[in-house]
């Protein structure tokens, strides 16, 4: 009985998170459109999430002529470069 | 009715047993939703972050021509824009002046940038809220840049980026195009890149072509392929992803073997038991299927929601140091909850199914055993 | 009521260990009888008595209970024709381990369905009636012989059988615990209760309350 309770308690907050992205997915869109504009207004093309190298700051941008410091194949340089494939412009 | 009371009985049993070997039991459960966890919150946070960037990047430049001198990326001139504007089908060709800056006071890498319309005066510069977290600054502050000359030139601050834009605006300082050209020496008809607008979308492939032929040493950027590239940026299956997840699915086949081989003889001596006291095959396996779908799916559950408060409320905390990697400057977002339903199945029959199934398996091995072998020792 | 033609039971049969416990038994039980199967340990009682509670199937010869054939009924019947018609006390009591008393006396009847409550209920009753009452929440483990032995008495008569089946039930027990052992005996006779037990503890086999005595030797009946 206890466990079923557990059970019904985990669903439960499991129901109440679905609910929570539904929300939270509605809610961002206002956000989403902001940073539509600032990309657009700003002409950016990347996410800023890694700033330790150009290829990793604007991985849109890297190119497929230059073999070594724009090629995200260097897998040991940062950590995040394990987070990176190469991307689809340069694999072809 | 007798079915639900059937099931309610034999779980109960099945709880009560399992209760027993609180330790290892627990241990178990502990383990298992650790693993759920962190493959749950990878699978959230990459999905999630994919699903942003596709729908911030949308309104990214069309096409973008970048020059390629020696196989680098160059400077490029304004004569290209004006040529490229004549090609049918494009509507404007503008030049973008952006580029990166080492502050070696804190060693962070910022991105320099004009826009094409900066509201405030020469000298005055907008940063992004990683640039102010990181050089310790905020509106209304001096901050100094070294230029191509060696010289200290001072920009005052004159707006913080707003913080909802930081995944995209983290390390941006935005400044005047003057000032740009000043600080970095380059030449009036010089740009970084361009932006290109196309009025019909079908023709960006065709006039991309037209301008890589037109133009022999420059190389367009299509916006498709820049929403590709970060659909690939995060893509499940890459890299450390893998290495954790194949991580996960050996501690699953240690947890299997165990189970599969480590039928202890004092289970086997329960089973006996329960057979002389007429249970049949089919009530010990039924027995074993909640024994395996109780750890299962409680650690199922558990690891699914800390991975939800992990990744969506604490914006995936534990993931930072990777993420983070050689950055001094990292945004600080929170991401959308968008799941992929069909990422929780599979995520659901990889775990629960093939630990039921292992538990189930050798219980049916020592099941078909004559009831009697208890009798006999 | 159960009526067994020419049994024979051969372990490992056909290797060099080749073992005949049970070797041609002719055998009639009446119905609300106690019958004691007597002999040395080895001569085939456990065998014949888990043979006669459908446990396991002979190598050879028929088993009538009631009007019915048993020895060929599938394995899903058999276990059900066990399940309704005997209570088993083992010699070694057989409690598992780490679960209270009355969750013991409960097994046997978890996969008959029955609502939680009531099946609660009826174990409760049980326990009461042997004066373990306050035991019913001790583990197994913590409880002496002799209340292991009630416990298990009460396990065998959770599902209501009219034949009841104890192998060496006092092999654990001291003269004083076998003699309250045969007690409950006589109390469930009462009740109509088909006995059968395998014993060679004279406090069992010379019990006023023996209805007849099965002498058996070598895996043969001798009288």
């Amino acid at each position: 009985m206890i466990y079923l309770a557990v059970v019904f308690v985990q669903s439960a907050i499991a129901a109440v998170l679905a609910v929570h992205a539904m929300t939270a997915i509605k809610a961002a869109g206002p956000r989403l459109e902001r940073e539509n504009s600032v990309v657009s207004d700003l002409k950016l093309t990347d996410l800023c999430l890694f700033t330790e190298a150009r290829y990793t700051r604007h991985p849109a941008m890297a190119d497929r002529n230059t073999a070594f410091q724009d090629y995200p194949f260097s897998f040991e340089h940062f950590p995040s470069g394990s987070l990176i494939p190469v991307p689809e412009i340069v694999r072809k | 009715m007798a079915w639900i009371d059937k099931q309610k009985n034999i779980l109960d049993f099945t709880l009560s047993s399992l209760l027993r070997r609180k330790g290892k039991n627990a241990a178990l459960v502990c383990v298992y939703t650790v693993v759920v966890f962190v493959l749950a919150s990878i699978m959230f946070f990459t999905h999630a972050i994919k699903k942003e960037a596709m729908i911030i990047l949308k309104d990214a430049p069309e096409v973008l021509v970048q020059r390629m001198v020696a196989g680098r990326h160059d400077l490029i001139d304004m004569k290209y824009a004006d040529e490229i504007k004549k090609i049918t089908g494009v509507t404007s060709a503008e030049g973008r002046l952006w580029g990166y800056y080492y502050d070696p006071l804190f060693r962070a890498n910022y991105t320099l940038m004009v826009p094409p319309e900066f509201k405030y005066q020469q000298g005055e510069i907008a940063v992004g809220q990683g640039v102010s977290r990181s050089a310790v600054t905020e509106e209304g502050n001096i901050m100094p840049f070294f230029g191509m000359d060696g010289k200290l030139t001072s920009f005052r601050i004159r707006e913080l980026l707003s913080s909802e834009s930081e995944l995209v605006t983290s390390d941006l300082v935005i400044m005047s195009e003057q000032d740009f050209r000043e600080l970095f020496g380059i030449p009036k008809n010089r740009v970084t890149d361009l932006a290109v607008t196309v009025g019909n979308p079908q023709e960006v492939v065709t006039i991309a072509n037209k301008i890589k032929k037109q133009f022999p040493d420059t190389r367009p950027i299509i916006r498709e392929e820049i929403i590709r590239t970060y659909d690939t940026l995060f893509d499940w299956r890459s890299g450390i992803m893998l290495v954790v997840f194949s991580g996960a699915l050996l501690a699953f086949i240690i947890f299997s073997w165990d189970k599969a081989s480590g039928l202890s003889a004092e289970e086997r001596k329960e089973i006996g038991i329960l057979k002389a006291t007429g249970w049949e095959t089919a009530d010990v396996i039924l027995m074993k299927f909640w024994e395996g779908t109780v750890i299962s799916l409680t650690s199922f559950l558990t690891g699914m929601i800390f991975a939800y408060v992990h990744v969506f409320f604490s914006s995936a905390a534990l993931f930072e140091p990777v993420l983070k990697g050689w950055a001094v400057l990292y945004p600080q977002f929170r991401l959308v909850p968008y799941i992929n339903a069909y990422q929780v199945a599979t995520l659901f029959f990889l775990t629960v199914v093939p630990y039921t199934t292992a538990t189930i398996v050798p219980t049916w091995r020592a099941a078909i055993v004559d009831p009697d072998s208890v009798m006999r020792t | 009521m159960i009526v067994l033609e020419s049994v024979k039971k051969v372990f490992n049969q056909g290797r060099p260990n080749e073992l005949v416990a049970v070797a041609d038994a002719s055998l009639s039980i009446d119905a609300s009888k106690v019958t004691v199967l007597k002999g040395p340990s080895g001569s085939g009682k456990t065998t014949l008595l888990s043979i006669i509670g459908c446990m396991t199937r002979p190598t050879a010869g028929r088993i009538h209970l009631g009007d019915r054939e048993i020895t060929s009924l599938p394995e899903r019947f058999l276990t059900a024709v066990r399940g309704e018609t005997f209570g088993f006390i083992f010699q070694q009591f057989n409690l598992i381990r780490g679960i209270t008393a009355l969750e013991n006396v409960m097994i046997p009847a978890y996969p008959k369905g029955e609502r939680y409550g009531i099946l609660k209920g009826r174990a409760m009753g049980l326990l009461a009636m042997f004066n373990l009452a306050d035991k019913s929440a001790s583990k197994a483990e913590w409880l002496s012989g002799g209340e292991a032995q009630r416990v298990a008495i009460a396990r065998a008569l959770i599902n209501n059988p009219s034949i009841l089946i104890a192998d060496e039930p006092t092999a654990h027990l001291d003269t004083k615990l076998s003699g309250e052992f045969m007690e409950i005996m006589a109390g469930l006779h009462r009740q109509g209760r088909t006995i059968i037990i395998a014993s060679h503890d004279p406090v069992v086999y010379e019990s006023s309350l023996i209805n007849r005595t099965v002498e058996m030797r070598d895996g043969r009946i001798v009288q």
